[in-house]
């Protein structure tokens, strides 16, 4: 015990150290992060896409001259931590903005931000947060809520309509059978309802969902079940891990050639993925160059989503500080700026997206992509892609109707 | 009612379920000598399935090289952990050595985690032929490996128990420890031999896991789902846990069942 | 039993009831009233996140206290005690969501509730020892917290539900350096009520059954009646303890209380001391300040040379989590009767200096 004191004795002076040499002129920013939870196998490239993004904005003259100060913090995916580290950022150093992640967490702190007045750009797409006034009546008021990209729900019916339009163009008659396969967790359920009302809507025969966990595992049961019941289109709502476990079992079980993962539709948050021709690829290398120096490690698509977050961020900072000061209420005015909005030098990368004080939804083009496997799977996911074994081609940009309908869920 | 169904869940159950026996049967081995309740279980599958991937993944050994390597390092493993941290808790309530052995699980995961990453690792391709027809049904197979190598493995426990003299010793110290010791024989070789072949056992199992589903941290939840199985075996019985196993298996499956087919009311 | 500690020479008793104090001298008395008073100064000069951790030491004290109730005092065991918490949690979430209930009668009416659902559990877990009573108590937890997930009226599902602020006669407690006097007085009223819980008959029936429950039997103490009720008021505590961390909070969600949790009030009472009520508090503190002393560590760590050396970066939190398994692992081994025993040394070696031995 008097070790354990003296260590964190020792820590707290460090502490109080570091916090005393901190320079008045930064900028604090919070950054929640899953590198070790249940959703770390995206949280791990996402993360890291943040920190780097911010260390090049650091790099190159910060923000209005203002060092930006992010604090990164692995919470594991718990929402008590979560909430415990939101208390630390919204104390006396209040931060200017949040980076956030997941959506269990980002929807039980959307009150503690109305209040305090602290934008939340997080990782968690869920529909539920789009309504900054409540005003559609299927969701709470989530006025600091931001994300970039289409919402879960949006993503699910984008996939729908290619999917309607699939069976058509297959010359199939009937009704398609879909099923929508998840967690049982706010992350997997978020886009269900919308999914399978638009489902209905368009001709589907909804089937029950199916339940399988986050953790990767042994789902076999689960895809027999799926075999059985005759699903034509499923849609898979946990993350790659689990997913992965998934399409391997259901390989087996139905007995189809190729690799897991060969024909699976995923919808992109940006126009491009890693490599791909724009003008703005050349500022997502520069930055993925402040944590891989060689500029060899391919980058996923998660990491380029998250360089586009964190750049829609910088720029309404730039836009607070010149228009009183960074802070949360300011940075959440420079969000409604821009009309079409595409920060600068991520053309052709960030979809341009529009943020109003009525409609949280930024942009409603989903860019639907297919992946082509061609051989094993096995090793290194570096020469995989370089190799050409995985390829990401484009199948569809599904520009939804901006619908009050659809608004909040 | 879906047969074909049906069918396919029950030997998928039965697969599954030899798995969880052969897991229990560790489990029971070391609660049946040592008393103790070990929390770990589920660790010791996945230190011995990625310490196999490693092998084969990263220096590039041979599948019928590895394996044994693994078992190996298990044995020691095994007798290693009974040694530093067990040995000092002889005689101390039942719930402090639970804390102990729930502690080293979590130490097991975060090292392993550090280690090797959190991403789940497919297993190097281990069968040439990725399925094997049995009765009209197709089985892969690696499920039927592992369900070759789940009997041999009790086979050869109980062969071991009824027939070799460290097994009767063991026995004679599950029954009592003090006139064990005083006919001679060492508890404390007794206790570390007991911990050295639950590990490998279980390793054994991890390995025929990670094959069939690649390596990742779900593997310990095999540690949880040996409980029902060990109690529905009886604890003081080997061959039990195994019943236990497979019935758990079933069940699990049978669900699923009847869950998909007939509980929906919405 | 540890060593009793020594009695300082003048100090006798004359009476049975003087024999029965709390408080075994005026001097410790004292100190822990002077102590209490200094506490209340806490919101005063903490800065908020001092604050947050003491309010969580605060809340997990309250129910690593129901735990040592049913495993220090009675001798059973328990890992499901984080679905109870979260049960009060729950409850008290709905309690003062749907019913017009205020939060100040929905704390204790949670734990009631709780302790009501802990009786519901202890009646089949009276009759179970070693093994199988550690394989109900886990399948309480699994059955509780699935019912969770499922239970959407409920507790929401899988969205977290939302709980009111605390208020009194309408005056609402915002901020934690106002909570902070609540949990305080929980904290203090809960305490003295075990304590003297267990200086009386039921207490001391609690303490003969897990001494040598056969002899208790043969006394007349009804082994499954005491085993139920030690159930009954484990959850009751955990309830009520859950119920302020819901207030606290004012969202309540699944996560971060499965088993892992209730592996945690475990180790909070037996590194503090089973059977001993202040170390409960002092194994809360302890498993409460691991973690964000670690964090603390790590913090000064990153970006130093250490971190280079070993390639930390992204991997320091396991590097904490596996700190804090060898904590406990080691804490076991070398220090099995918990913080309260090495207190004691530590009290027993001052009162003999210089002629300790």
């Amino acid at each position: 015990m008097t070790m354990k004191s003296l260590l964190s004795g020792v820590s707290l002076a460090l502490l109080l150290g570091c916090a005393g040499t901190a320079a008045q002129a930064q900028i604090p920013i919070g950054h929640l992060a899953d590198y070790s939870g249940g959703t770390s196998d995206v949280g791990t490239p996402y993360g890291q896409a943040v920190a780097d993004t911010f260390a090049w904005v650091n790099k190159n003259g910060g923000v209005g001259g203002k060092q930006l100060k992010i604090d990164t913090n692995d919470y594991g995916y718990q929402v008590p931590r979560a909430i415990a580290l939101y208390k630390k950022w919204s104390g006396s150093e209040k931060v200017a903005a949040i980076m956030g992640w997941g959506t269990a967490d980002t929807e039980a702190l959307t009150g503690f931000l109305a209040q305090d007045k602290i934008p939340d750009i997080s990782a968690s797409y869920a529909a539920a947060l789009t309504d900054p006034e409540g005003a559609s009546g299927k969701a709470k008021p989530a006025p600091y809520n931001f994300f970039y990209g289409p919402s879960y729900s949006d993503a699910m019916r984008a996939m729908l309509i290619w999917a309607a339009e699939d069976w058509k163009a297959k010359g199939k008659s009937g009704k398609p059978k879909f099923a929508h396969m998840g967690a049982n967790h706010p992350y997997p359920n978020a886009p269900k309802a919308a999914g399978e009302a638009l489902a209905a809507e368009l001709g589907f025969e909804v089937l029950p969902p199916l339940v399988f966990a986050l953790t990767p595992g042994d789902y076999s049961a689960q895809c027999l079940s799926l075999k059985s019941s005759g699903a034509n289109y499923a849609y898979l709502g946990n993350t790659a891990a689990s997913n992965v476990s998934v399409l391997k079992a259901c390989k087996t079980a139905a007995k189809t050639a190729g690799d897991a993962a060969n024909g699976v539709i995923f919808p992109l948050r940006t126009a491009v993925a890693w490599g791909g021709n724009a003008p703005g690829m050349k500022t997502v290398m520069e930055i993925s160059k402040m944590s891989d120096p060689t500029g060899k490690v391919y980058r996923p698509v998660h990491y380029i989503a998250a360089v586009c977050s964190a750049m829609y961020l910088k720029e309404a900072l730039d836009w607070a500080v010149k228009n009183g000061g960074a802070t949360g209420e300011n940075v959440a005015k420079g969000f409604y700026q821009k009309k079409d909005w595409v920060p600068a030098g991520m053309e052709g990368v960030c979809n341009p997206s529009t943020w109003t004080e009525k409609d949280h939804r930024g942009t409603l083009k989903v860019d639907l992509y297919r992946s082509k496997i061609s051989g094993s799977t096995d090793g290194d996911l570096n020469d995989l892609m370089t190799k050409g074994t995985i390829k990401l081609e484009k199948v569809k940009a599904v520009e939804l109707p901006r619908k009050p309908e659809w608004f909040g869920w | 009612m879906n047969t074909q169904f049906l069918i396919q869940l029950l030997v998928n159950g039965l697969v599954v379920g030899t798995l969880y026996g052969v897991v229990a049967m560790s489990f029971v081995l070391i609660y049946k000598a040592t008393q103790v309740v070990n929390f770990a279980q589920g660790e010791l599958l996945l230190i011995g399935a990625w310490v196999c991937w490693a092998l084969l993944a990263r220096y590039e050994v041979p599948f019928w090289m590895g394996m044994p390597l693994t078992l190996v390092f298990m044995f020691v493993f095994g007798i290693a952990i009974q040694i530093v941290i067990l040995r000092p808790m002889i005689g101390e309530p039942i719930i402090s050595v639970i804390m102990v052995t729930i502690g080293l699980s979590t130490v097991f995961q975060a090292s392993l985690k550090w280690i090797f990453g959190v991403n789940p690792q497919p297993f190097p391709r281990v069968f040439t032929s990725q399925s094997v027809s049995l009765l009209g049904l197709q089985i892969q197979t690696v499920y039927a490996m592992s369900l070759v190598v789940s009997v041999a493995m009790m086979i050869g426990m109980a062969w071991f128990f009824r027939a070799s003299k460290y097994g009767l010793a063991m026995r004679a110290t599950a029954f009592n420890q003090q006139v064990a010791q005083s006919l001679g024989i060492s508890v404390k070789s007794v206790f570390a031999i007991a911990w050295a072949i639950s590990a490998t056992v279980s390793a054994v199992a991890g390995v025929v896991v990670a094959v069939v589903n690649g390596v990742s941290s779900g593997l310990s939840a095999y540690g949880i789902k040996v409980f029902p199985a060990a109690i529905l075996g009886g604890l003081d019985s080997i061959g039990g846990a195994v019943l236990g196993g497979i019935i758990i298996g079933l069940l699990e499956n049978i669900a699923q069942y009847i869950d998909s087919e007939y509980l929906h009311f919405v | 039993m540890a060593t009793p500690s020594l009695i300082p020479a003048g100090d006798f008793r004359t009476s049975y009831a003087a024999d029965t104090t709390i408080f075994p001298s005026s001097a410790s008395r004292n100190a822990a009233i002077v102590g209490a008073l200094l506490i209340c100064f806490a919101p005063l000069v903490f800065t908020e996140y001092w604050l947050s951790i003491l309010i969580q030491i605060g809340i997990f004290a309250i129910a690593a206290l129901g735990l040592n109730i049913l495993v220090g005092f009675t001798g059973q065991i328990s890992i499901g005690h984080a679905a109870f918490f979260l049960f009060g949690a729950f409850t008290s979430a709905y309690i003062s969501n749907n019913l017009p209930i205020p939060v100040f009668f929905a704390i204790p009416l949670a734990g009631v509730v709780t302790a009501l659902i802990g009786l519901i559990f202890g009646v089949p877990a009276a009759r179970l020892k070693g093994l199988y009573l550690v394989i109900a108590t886990l399948a309480a937890q699994y059955i509780l917290l699935d019912f969770f997930s499922r239970a959407d009226w409920f507790s929401g599902g899988s969205v977290p539900a939302s709980a009111n602020p605390f208020s009194i006669f309408g005056y609402t407690f915002r901020g934690d350096r106002q909570y902070f006097y609540v949990v305080l007085g929980y904290l203090l009223v809960s305490y003295l009520l075990v304590t003297n819980l267990m200086r009386t008959r039921d207490g001391r029936a609690l303490v003969a059954i897990r001494d040598h429950y056969l002899s208790a039997e043969i006394m007349g103490i009804n082994l499954t009646k005491y085993r139920t009720l030690s159930f009954g008021l484990a959850a009751f505590f955990a309830g009520i303890a859950g119920a302020l961390y819901a207030h606290y909070q004012l969202v309540v969600s699944n996560e971060g209380f499965g088993i892992e949790r209730s592996i945690l009030f475990l180790a909070m009472i037996i590194i503090g001391g089973t059977g001993s009520i202040m170390g409960t508090l002092m194994g809360t503190a302890f498993v409460v300040l691991l973690p964000e002393s670690m964090e603390w560590i790590s913090a000064s760590l990153r970006g130093s040379a250490i971190d280079k050396a070993l390639s930390l970066n992204t991997n320091i939190t396991f590097l904490r989590e596996i700190a804090i398994g060898l904590i406990i692992i080691a804490f076991l081994m070398f220090e099995p009767d918990g913080l309260a025993h090495r207190w004691r040394q530590i009290k027993t070696y001052w009162k003999l200096y210089p002629f300790s031995h």
